[in-house]
């Protein structure tokens, strides 16, 4: 489970990783926003600049798809949602469900939608160094009063951080308790408590100990944060997305 | 000459919140540049009394002077001056990858971007895992999560390193690359302080042994001479000097 993910850093050459990494949240928001009004070219034009991507990070299409096979079944359960709730043309109908024309596309549409917001956020953290994702938020949240824009950051990071730990330990756990025969009980309820308030425990007290190591360390608000350069690339790269944006939204 | 004294504690003692004694009356003085293990059975107080040296714990009774000066007095000094690698390395790790983590105590002492650099260059190089600079450390291994947590310290430059239980869970080649990096320390002029329940593995490196039971300080004296009452307080021997033979570095 450590092994977790393609949403992970790779050192790399290409020119997504080159760029500024507050250009690039922002990118990920303008294109985001875009896609909510792209129709069926501008989702193909934005699909198109997706491939663009994926191929500069050196990220495989289909091991991507593999990585995000959970994320895939639950744009199954929204494309259904959707295909059977959407009034329009009956392609077929029984006693419990009607199928209609608009509602298998507009099921498409959303699902693209989504997958290429994900798709985004991969590209993101692929070509990015989680220090400066960190960065770049602390200097987005700068100006907002009563957040600590640091402590935010320094939470950012250590979620980042903890996260395959605690899914390493929550593996753990599980393997020792099937080694006990867990599976014999059917009841999930039993299942997920006997799982769960162990790994929470343990989650507290590797808590504790990281506060204690992170004291040791002078762990302080008035920390030097990594450095951030606006370059003439990024400048282009802004126009780009805000070229690419319009024409999402208005063809 | 007698080395300079850095670490000097004045009947220290330690009482939990729960009425339990951790440590009791403890006066002792390292010089130095010395290499010290600390030995002794679990709740022995060992790890109480090491986590008093940078002001992780307040003392109920006494104090700790390092370099002369009280603790209490500048506790973000003695956190700079006496590093200490705890026994979990998985949670001392805290930046998402190697060169992050390391750059962390530098970042906190607000330093510059260019000396931040500079440091964690020289610290990853002198654990030996520059090559690992941008990887992410759950996917080290257990000695190269270890060298992390020492590099991590390193870069904060400090005078004294304090390792607890440096070898738990480690297998033969992580206790070796651990063992290897903690001798070269002591030889760059670091003062060294090693807690342990299994002298076997550093003792054969060190210059001193302090045994602790029932957080006091039952025995402190150099190794050949004491080494054979480890097991009056609950540390086992090495095997050498159960047989009489002289104990040999796992180096070697």
């Amino acid at each position: 489970m450590a092994e977790l993910t393609s949403f992970s850093y790779r050192v790399g050459s290409s020119i997504l990783s080159g760029l500024d990494a507050r250009f690039k949240l922002l990118f990920l928001v303008l294109i985001s926003l875009a896609s909510t009004k792209a129709g069926l070219r501008a989702m193909l034009l934005a699909s198109g600049a997706m491939l663009w991507m994926l191929s500069d990070v050196r990220l495989s299409l289909a091991a991507v798809l593999r990585e995000l096979r959970y994320f895939l079944l639950l744009l199954v359960v929204i494309f259904a949602a959707r295909a059977l709730s959407t009034p329009g043309g009956v392609i077929f109908t029984t006693k419990l469900m009607t199928v209609t024309r608009e509602g298998l596309f507009d099921g498409v549409l959303v699902c693209w939608r989504l997958l290429l917001i994900v798709l985004l956020g991969l590209v993101l953290t692929a070509t990015t160094r989680p220090a400066e994702i960190r960065a770049a938020v602390e200097w987005i949240l700068k100006p907002v009063p009563v957040v600590s824009a640091k402590r935010i950051g320094t939470m950012m990071g250590l979620i980042m951080r903890f996260i395959p730990v605690i899914l390493n330990q929550a593996g753990e756990t599980a393997e020792a308790q099937r080694a006990r025969g867990i599976e014999n009980r059917k009841n999930p309820a039993y299942r997920l408590i006997k799982l769960g308030i162990p790994l929470i425990r343990r989650t507290f007290e590797n808590a504790d100990r990281l506060i204690t190591a992170m004291e040791s360390r002078c762990y302080s608000e008035s920390r030097t944060g990594p450095t951030l350069t606006a370059a003439r690339k990024d400048w282009a790269a802004l126009c780009v997305v805000i070229v690419l944006s319009l024409l999402m939204m208005f063809t | 000459m007698k080395p300079k004294v850095i670490i000097a504690t004045e009947n220290l003692s330690h009482r939990f919140s729960s009425g339990r004694l951790g440590i009791d009356r403890i006066t002792l003085s390292v010089g130095e540049g010395e290499f010290v293990v600390i030995a002794g059975p679990n709740g022995s107080g060992k790890t109480t009394f090491i986590r008093h040296l940078n002001g992780l714990l307040k003392p109920t009774a006494g104090r700790v002077l390092l370099d002369g000066v009280e603790v209490a007095r500048d506790v973000m000094r003695a956190r700079q001056m006496v590093g200490m690698v705890f026994q979990d390395p998985d949670s001392q790790i805290v930046g998402e990858t190697v060169y992050d983590d390391v750059a962390f105590g530098p970042e906190n002492l607000s330093l510059d971007r260019n000396e931040i650099h500079n440091r964690v260059d020289a610290s990853l190089q002198a654990v030996g895992l520059s090559h690992l600079a941008d990887q992410r450390p759950h996917l080290l291994s257990g000695g190269e999560k270890r060298r992390l947590a020492i590099a991590g310290v390193l870069a904060m430059q400090p005078r004294v390193i304090i390792f607890d239980e440096p070898f738990s869970s480690l297998d033969y080649p992580g206790v070796r690359q651990v063992l290897q990096q903690i001798v070269r320390l002591h030889q760059s002029g670091h003062t060294i302080l090693v807690t342990t329940h299994d002298l076997e593995k550093v003792i054969a490196h060190a210059g001193r042994l302090i045994l602790l039971a029932d957080g006091s300080i039952v025995r402190d004296g150099l190794p050949g001479d004491i080494i054979r009452e480890a097991e009056l307080f609950g540390v086992r021997a090495p095997c050498a000097s159960r047989l009489g033979l002289e104990v040999s570095s796992w180096l070697n």
